[in-house]
């Protein structure tokens, strides 16, 4: 009878400290939902009227691995979102996005992005830079993923930054926060 | 016969012969050896050693292919070259898988390909050092690093401006020079309490996760002669109200001030227009040495300041810069709370008025409307339970933020809500206690159960009779008593033995003094019974003693078989 009492009681105390543990990462997973949903806000503000891009569609080949749902443990959905993050704000660096935004807007989505990825440098990554042993397959997705910017940038480029092109890089980019939301269901584990 | 045989051998060897002569015409090279590609930032360098057979003028050329297309491309810069290199700075994608063939040409006739393996240019590729550029101040030198890589935004490192990391080495130009390490992200630094008019030297290495440049060449610059207008000093930063105020020390009168600040991370992208420094709103051309602005221009977490003197015809270098993390100074409202009542727990949600920074901590302080004992919660959740409370008791509730990162910062505490519990049913949380005690009940209650069957039992279906010594005095002639007394008297102790729990009974004319002395004597006489009666008899001292009489309403016999020999005889 007893037995049946004290291990009810410790069922309660692991559950109790398993649920501290993973607060914080559910803390970090909503912090990351709501950044997202920050930049998506921003991202809407466009001056003028959308046009008719369809013409210029493209398929910029968004690496597969990373749609599919595998498992992935949460040091690497971190790594992939700050990598994609860091992306993002590459090409607003290199492109002159004016055509489609005020600059207000890019610079408040420059520092969104930079306090989302200090952010995450500050906890999950944090053993991940202290370690530098990343996997083949780590770099493989690292290297996937920045062939994908380098195709939108250089589409951009190409295109001479015009408000179609930024049409289309905008829809992409949106996609990009989805996608970012739907990995930090894996910071659960 | 024989002879046109033999001139026809000998056709046909000279035919054979020429045939291979032929044949080494068109492929008289061997194919280069050992080719390798090496690239440092953005030059790929294509390197082969020609075979050693090779004679005359031989030149090489090379393809290339990517993973895009299908067929081979001649490398421009890498046509009939005729040293062991050649170098080409191809505008592909650096993350896709390249290949590349080199052949030996001579003349009309070219050796076969020599391909190298496949590989992704990002990863093969080296860090040259970094750039640097020097600005000297007269008690300072502003140094502006530039990454490796071309500049246009074509670069091999163009996505990766952000992750990189410099290791700078400083020293003073003359005997006594120490030399400073430093690691910066930062693509703008500033070494400040130099000496003036004095030569500082630096040289730099770029860091991209594992890969790590050389040390670039050594840049010096002197310091200059001693400013007249000195820059302001000890620029600190407060929060008052709803405004910031950023405050300096100036020794002189009759200068204007001016203030300007930047983004922190401006300062990890490399210098460009986009990220110079701004001009802060009512901080222009002031005469005091403070100024101060509304905190709603900067919302951001983490700016810099600097602050510059000026005469009218000439300006002082700047102050050292202030780092301000707006955190640390921006109040915090409180937030708002609001609460619900079940039985005997409440419900708490707190609501922090604006999502200015990530991690909340909630200080709620709780306590009885009547009493003043408050008891103190901490949460990091917005909602709570508090559980264990009086039922039908009002209670109330204030909270306050907690910012227990890095500077235990908190906001003035909330408005004061009270709310009554409900009427409770029984505790939730100590369901245990409860079902302790009904166990406990239920067993308690199970004995009493047995016992007072027992009785039941007894007193209607009487198991014990009268002994037998009595019985047959009464029932049987005296005659057969030897024979049949004695069988019924072993039959009657095998009955009794059989029974554990022995049931003393009171005789209708006995008194409770009197069966006192029964008991006392079965006790003192038990000492003189045979073995095999003693433990009986134990049981049976031991049954009186805890049986109060009293509490026994079934008429009975007490057991004589067993007394029958001690009891009798007194």
């Amino acid at each position: 009878m007893a037995s049946w009492y004290i291990l009810q009681i410790a069922l309660l105390l692991s559950f109790t400290t398993s649920l501290s543990l993973s607060y914080d990462l559910l803390q970090l997973q909503q912090q990351q939902q709501r950044s997202s949903l920050a930049c998506l806000k921003l991202l809407r503000q466009v001056k003028g009227k959308p046009e008719n891009c369809h013409q210029d569609r493209i398929d910029f080949k968004f690496p597969e691995e990373i749609l599919q749902p595998q498992q992935f443990q949460k040091e690497k959905a971190a790594l992939v979102i700050q990598e994609m993050l860091q992306n993002v704000l590459g090409i607003f660096r290199k492109n002159i996005s004016t055509t489609v935004w005020n600059e207000t807007i890019v610079e408040n989505l420059t520092d969104e992005l930079h306090q989302q990825m200090d952010h995450l440098k500050s906890t999950i990554l944090q053993e991940r830079l202290e370690d530098k042993n990343m996997t083949m397959r780590d770099t493989m997705t690292t290297l996937r993923l920045k062939s994908y910017y380098w195709r939108i940038s250089k589409y951009l480029r190409a295109k001479k930054n015009s408000i179609c092109a930024w049409t289309v890089v905008q829809a992409e980019l949106i996609r990009n926060f989805s996608i970012i939301n739907r990995l930090t269901n894996y910071f659960q584990d | 016969m024989l002879a046109s045989l033999e001139a026809m051998a000998l056709v046909l060897v000279a035919g054979a012969w020429r045939g291979s002569l032929a044949a080494a015409d068109g492929k008289s090279q061997k194919a280069p050896e050992t080719v390798e590609v090496s690239i440092i930032d953005d030059v790929f360098t294509l390197q082969w050693n020609g075979s050693q057979e090779s004679v005359g003028n031989v030149t090489y050329s090379a393809d290339y292919a990517t993973s895009e297309m299908d067929n081979w491309i001649k490398l421009p810069g890498c046509q009939h070259i005729t040293g062991s290199k050649c170098d080409f700075f191809p505008l592909i994608n650096f993350y896709e898988e390249i290949k590349f063939r080199v052949r030996a040409e001579e003349e009309n006739s070219t050796s076969s390909w020599y391909y190298v393996d496949p590989f992704i240019p990002f990863q093969k590729a080296r860090l040259g050092p970094p750039e640097v550029r020097l600005e000297a101040e007269d008690k300072a030198v502003i140094i502006y690093l530039f990454r490796p890589g071309k500049r246009d935004g074509t670069s091999i490192w163009d996505m990766d401006a952000l992750s990189f990391e410099f290791s700078l080495v400083f020293w003073e130009n003359s005997s006594h020079g120490e030399e400073q390490e430093i690691k910066t992200n930062f693509y703008i630094s500033k070494m400040y309490d130099l000496s003036t008019e004095t030569t500082y030297c630096l040289k730099a290495k770029a860091r991209l996760s594992w890969k790590v440049s050389a040390y670039s060449p050594v840049y010096c610059i002197n310091t200059t002669a001693e400013h007249k207008l000195l820059p302001p000093e000890n620029v600190t930063f407060g929060a008052r109200n709803q405004s910031y105020v950023l405050t300096w020390e100036y020794r002189d009168v009759n200068v204007t001030f001016r203030a300007q600040w930047l983004h922190a991370f401006s300062k990890l992208t490399p210098w460009d227009n986009s990220n110079e420094w701004k001009q802060i709103p009512n901080c222009e051309n002031v005469r005091t040495t403070y100024c101060v602005f509304p905190q709603s221009v900067f919302q951001k977490k983490e700016y810099y300041f600097r602050v510059q003197a000026s005469d009218g015809n000439d300006t002082s270098f700047w102050s050292k810069e202030k780092a301000v993390q707006t955190e640390m100074y921006s109040t915090i409202l409180p937030p708002v709370v609001s609460m619900k009542s079940t039985n005997d727990s409440l419900h708490v949600f707190v609501k922090a008025p604006k999502k200015q920074f990530d991690t909340f901590t909630y200080e709620i302080i709780l306590w009885e409307n009547a009493s003043h004992t408050e008891r103190k919660l901490v949460s990091k959740r917005s909602d709570i339970i508090i559980p264990g409370l009086k039922p039908l008791t009002p209670y109330c509730i204030k909270a306050r933020v907690l910012l227990q990162d890095k500077w235990n910062k908190t906001s003035v505490f909330s408005a004061v809500v009270c709310e009554k519990t409900k009427p409770g049913a029984a505790a939730s949380i100590p369901w245990v206690i409860p079902v302790i005690v009904i166990l406990l009940l239920a067993v308690i209650a199970f004995c009493v159960m047995k016992l007072l069957w027992k009785c039941f039992n007894y007193v209607f279906f009487p198991v014990f009779k009268p002994p037998c010594s009595i019985e047959h005095f009464s029932e049987q002639p005296f005659g057969n008593l030897l024979l049949s007394t004695s069988e019924e008297q072993t039959e009657k102790c095998f009955i009794i033995e059989n029974t554990q729990s022995v049931i003393i009974v009171e005789e209708p004319e006995e008194t409770d003094e009197d069966y006192r002395k029964y008991s006392s004597q079965s006790s003192q006489d038990s000492g003189n019974y045979s073995n095999e009666d003693e433990s009986l008899g134990n049981q049976i001292s031991e049954a009186l003693l805890q049986l109060k009489p009293q509490a026994l309403s079934c008429p009975g016999e007490l057991v004589l078989g067993l007394s029958s020999l001690g009891l009798h005889s007194s």
